[in-house]
């Protein structure tokens, strides 16, 4: 399978603080990674890194066989093929459902209205969102929010998409439509890296899994191995939390 | 001495051309003034929002220190010192050198003087904006520049209205101090009515009733721009998630 996205020996710091060390692993072409471990272990970080919205200390990310950090690479094209999903939504406040869907794809990708439009109703339709297109963005509830986002991202044809625990801020009603529409990007062979604590999800929905643990990977492998077979204590302990919920 | 209201009157009725045209004076330099003002703190609010990028390379970092510089020297000059001898000292100062009439420099300087004012209004307006809107644009792939004139600008102006507005009213005000450097507003006109009947009372009186109309229009006019700004024009949405 081809190789997507690779990273390496990845250092983040903020100050004295070391978030992030010597991360290594890779994403392929259409693979679903998924990113769990506790709150502070440098998953979320991690994903913002690989979008530059952090910039990494030390190490190598490289996309499609370019080092996105060394080579003259333009950021907003590569950053324009990566897209990310954020925990509070972000969609635009001053624009209606169907403008944050048409914005990216006008002003980045240069498309006519027309086709934009197209586009946007397309991926609102996908998602269940095409009744709201004329809707405030800042009416919508928080499940509406995430659907509008995703769609968002999806009308950039981005060929790997970064979802920084989507459902987070959700109410518990409103996980599942969420988690259903990225089940259904999945199962359409999208290349995604999921933080997330939806443990079920993980599960489901991953080809592989990656526990952190005070800013290092601490294990990976298939949903199998790591959560049938933990090998690591802290995997274990991690995982014992969530099975006694 | 009392107020003799007949006189008033009088006066009013017969210098009315005159009033009228310091009126539009006035009005012209308020208007002027506030929105070239709003472009100036427009671009100055950009220029202080810039945050030092770390993927900038030494250039682009030595002209935004630069930028930073430049806006705060400018903020602090002309918000640090009366507009009434900023008009004085710009006026004699570049008259030799461009030639411009009293009118145009009461522009020019009206215009700079409020854009010190709105750089401080737009910027707190850009900080009111949560970080996430600059962060979904950046990560559709959109510029500095296109973040700022499609994403942040309209909601940093939404968000700072009232103040802006407010310049406005400022403006109708503060353009009077601009008679030092004999620019024909209301209140240079003013004066002029009452050096030549003698009433000083009565016709001040006129000004202060006209300048209280000029202001009450236009917050009444804000009002409703405002209110119709924050109204809600969607279609509404039944919670169905």
């Amino acid at each position: 399978m081809e190789t997507l996205l690779q990273v390496q020996h990845l250092q983040k710091s903020f100050g004295d603080l070391r978030v992030l060390n010597d991360i290594d692993f890779e994403i392929h072409k259409g693979e679903v990674a998924t990113l769990i471990g506790s709150s502070g272990s440098g998953k979320s970080t991690l994903l913002r890194c690989i979008n530059l919205l952090e910039i990494p200390n030390g190490g190598q990310i490289i996309f499609k066989g370019k080092n996105i950090l060394t080579d003259s690479i333009q950021v907003t094209s590569y950053r324009a093929k990566v897209g990310m999903v954020f925990q509070s939504f972000n969609l635009f406040n001053n624009l209606n459902v169907l403008e944050n869907c048409m914005i990216g794809q006008i002003k980045v990708l240069k498309k006519s209205k027309e086709e934009a439009k197209a586009k946007a109703m397309k991926h609102l339709t996908e998602v269940g969102m095409q009744d709201f297109a004329k809707a405030n963005s800042r009416r919508l509830s928080g499940g509406q929010k995430q659907r509008v986002a995703i769609a968002r991202t999806l009308c950039m044809d981005p060929e790997l998409i970064l979802f920084d625990e989507p459902t987070s801020a959700l109410d518990p009603e409103m996980v599942g439509d969420v988690l259903d529409v990225m089940k259904k990007l999945a199962a359409n062979g999208m290349t995604m890296a999921v933080v997330t604590h939806e443990m079920q999800f993980a599960k489901e929905v991953s080809d592989r899994v990656i526990f952190m643990d005070q800013g290092v990977i601490a294990e990976q492998g298939t949903p199998e191995d790591l959560f049938d077979h933990p090998q690591h204590e802290r995997t274990k302990q991690f995982l014992s939390r969530y099975a006694n919920r | 001495m009392s107020i003799d209201f007949n006189f008033a009157w009088q006066t009013f009725t017969t210098s009315w051309p005159m009033f009228w045209y310091g009126i539009k004076v006035t009005l012209a330099l308020a208007f002027v003034g506030t929105l070239v003002g709003l472009v100036i703190g427009l671009i100055i609010g950009a220029i202080r929002g810039l945050s030092v990028d770390p993927l900038d390379g030494k250039g682009v970092r030595v002209l935004k220190g630069l930028g930073h510089l430049i806006t705060r020297l400018y903020i602090w000059i002309f918000r640090g010192t009366p507009m009434m001898v900023q008009a004085v000292f710009l006026y004699y100062l570049l008259r030799p050198v461009i030639g411009w009439t009293s009118l145009t420099a009461g522009m020019v300087i009206i215009s700079i003087n409020t854009g010190a004012y709105m750089a401080e209004i737009i910027r707190s307006g850009i900080q009111s904006i949560d970080v996430g809107q600059t962060e979904a644009a950046k990560s559709l792939g959109m510029t500095n520049t296109q973040t700022m004139m499609s994403i942040i600008f309209p909601q940093a102006i939404r968000n700072s209205f009232p103040s802006i507005g407010n310049q406005l009213i400022v403006n109708i005000k503060d353009s009077s101090m601009l008679n030092a450097i004999a620019v024909t507003e209301l209140f240079f006109q003013t004066t002029s009515i009452a050096g030549s009947t003698m009433r000083y009372l009565e016709v001040y009186m006129i000004a202060c009733i006209i300048y209280l109309i000029l202001t009450t229009i236009a917050s009444i006019i804000l009002n409703a721009i405002e209110k119709h700004m924050s109204d809600d024009h969607q279609v509404s949405i039944k919670a169905n998630v």
